[in-house]
């Protein structure tokens, strides 16, 4: 067989440094898509017609577009309709952010639509406006019951985000591409960088684990 | 906000010195179902008030149009003389004045029982933690709950969260409180704990409107009663001759199969 790891190992520190630049993207990207996928939620349950409308329209749209597709629109072909010149960060936080509200909406929506009228009810009974309402007493709760599918969001978003070795980043994949192509062990990096990301993921699902305990607590 | 809340304070407390709850004319239908029917009404301040009924005479969804829970379909509510049923009226600040329990807690189970208490006074009112904490534990040793401070709600009985939940409202310091079968999800042997406490509440001059299906209960405590029968009021009369010698047909039967 030919296999040597020897070979490829010098260039491993090289890989691994880009695990800092695809938990940057994935970070990022999970924070926007949560805060607007939550905004997309509420316009979603809004009652308003418009806010409905646009919020169903928006999950159409990034449902039914390849994730590539949209990077490639947002890094090449933004900057000739604005003349901004946007770095890769940018696109790749904006396009998996924008495209994981999208499915993340549909998840959050059910997660609030999924706690009790009561809650509101009581809310509302003592006065609490809406907003802190929503902040404090009803999004805790839908959070926390749909916490096992936020955390498969981020599991998606890290296995998604080697898409921006695409467009120059250099993250996990672009780097073990680099060792490659520079050593000729092609399988042994490329294996390397597989084994990263397969770790990085089981580390976000423990996280989950002792957090899900956690909020256990007041069940 | 305090401009609108300001406004809506001063608007019609004039005539409102003795009325906590007036309704004028209350409708409400649920799609073609009409569930409540022109019903007229006062309730004084300071007065304990039962609601009762058979089940599905629009009880519930009559005491919900108190705090505009549900909004009705026609005619007027006015809490201590502001119109709830305005679009003007800021309702959330109304609401501050009337505590409402409900037949199944609704305690904030992501929140300790102090929690419980506090969160609104603090959220709402913008009272300090520590002031709002010791007039929750305050509130709690009243219902006889003070060791239960920080437990979280599901380590609670049913009789306990009720109780929970009663304090939670008085937290807020509200000047009716209204009352949604508060006893009806409970065990039999839990039933007596929360009318003890409402049975206390009613001797401290507070407003309160109860539905309910205790009819002992209601004619201790109450000092008059509001039977509904589908959707209208018929009958409004002190205990001793509502319980004694009910006008309405209905009143009679069903006095006949609850007592």
């Amino acid at each position: 067989m030919n296999l040597d790891f020897a070979a490829a190992a010098p260039s491993f520190p090289y890989i691994l440094q880009g695990i800092w630049v695809t938990l940057q993207y994935t970070l990022l990207s999970a924070v926007f898509g949560f805060i607007w996928g939550t905004i997309l939620a509420l316009f979603k349950i809004s009652g308003i017609k418009i806010l409905n409308w646009f919020a169903i329209a928006y999950t159409s749209i990034f449902r039914g577009l390849p994730l590539i597709v949209t990077l490639s629109i947002v890094y090449f072909g933004l900057p000739q309709l604005t003349g901004y010149r946007i770095t890769a960060l940018e696109a790749g936080v904006l396009t998996f952010g924008l495209n994981s509200a999208a499915y993340i909406s549909e998840t959050i929506r059910g997660g609030i639509m999924a706690v009790d009228k009561g809650q509101r009810e009581a809310a509302m009974s003592l006065g609490v406006p809406y907003r802190p309402m929503m902040l404090n007493i009803i999004l805790p709760q839908a959070f926390k019951n749909i916490l096992p599918a936020l955390v498969n969001e981020s599991i998606g978003l890290l296995k998604d985000s080697a898409l921006v070795s695409t467009i120059g980043a250099l993250d996990i994949l672009r780097r073990a591409s680099h060792a490659a192509s520079t050593s000729f062990r092609f399988f042994e990096s490329l294996l390397f960088a597989g084994l990263i990301y397969y770790l990085l993921v089981m580390i976000l699902t423990g996280l989950a684990k002792l957090l899900e305990r956690r909020l256990r607590r007041s069940e | 906000m305090s401009k609108v809340s300001e406004q809506t304070q001063t608007t019609g407390s004039a005539d409102a010195t003795a009325s906590a709850i007036k309704v004028e004319g209350l409708h409400k239908s649920f799609g073609k179902l009409d569930v409540l029917k022109n019903i007229n009404t006062e309730i004084k301040k300071g007065e304990v008030v039962a609601i009762i009924g058979p089940s599905g005479s629009g009880k519930s969804t009559f005491l919900r149009c108190m705090n505009l829970l549900e909004t009705p379909t026609k005619g007027h509510v006015y809490v201590k003389g502001h119109d709830i049923t305005s679009l003007k009226t800021d309702i959330a600040r109304i609401r501050q004045d009337v505590g409402m329990v409900f037949q199944h807690f609704h305690l904030f189970p992501h929140m300790t029982v102090l929690e419980n208490l506090t969160y609104a006074p603090i959220k709402v009112k913008g009272l300090s933690k520590e002031a709002a904490s010791q007039k929750g534990l305050e509130l709690l040793t009243r219902v006889g709950l003070r060791d239960k401070a920080d437990v979280y709600p599901n380590r609670l009985s049913g009789g306990q969260k009720q109780r929970v939940a009663i304090a939670r409202s008085l937290a807020m310091e509200p000047e009716i409180m209204l009352f949604d079968e508060p006893t009806s999800a409970l065990d039999p042997e839990m039933v007596k704990e929360v009318l003890e406490v409402m049975k206390a509440l009613a001797h401290t001059g507070i407003t309160m409107a109860i539905v309910t299906h205790e009819m002992g209960f209601a004619r201790e405590v109450a000092d008059r009663i509001l039977f509904l029968d589908e959707g209208r009021l018929v009958e409004d009369a002190p205990p001793a001759e509502f319980f004694t010698q009910p006008r309405n047909e209905r009143a009679k039967q069903f006095l006949e199969k609850m007592l």
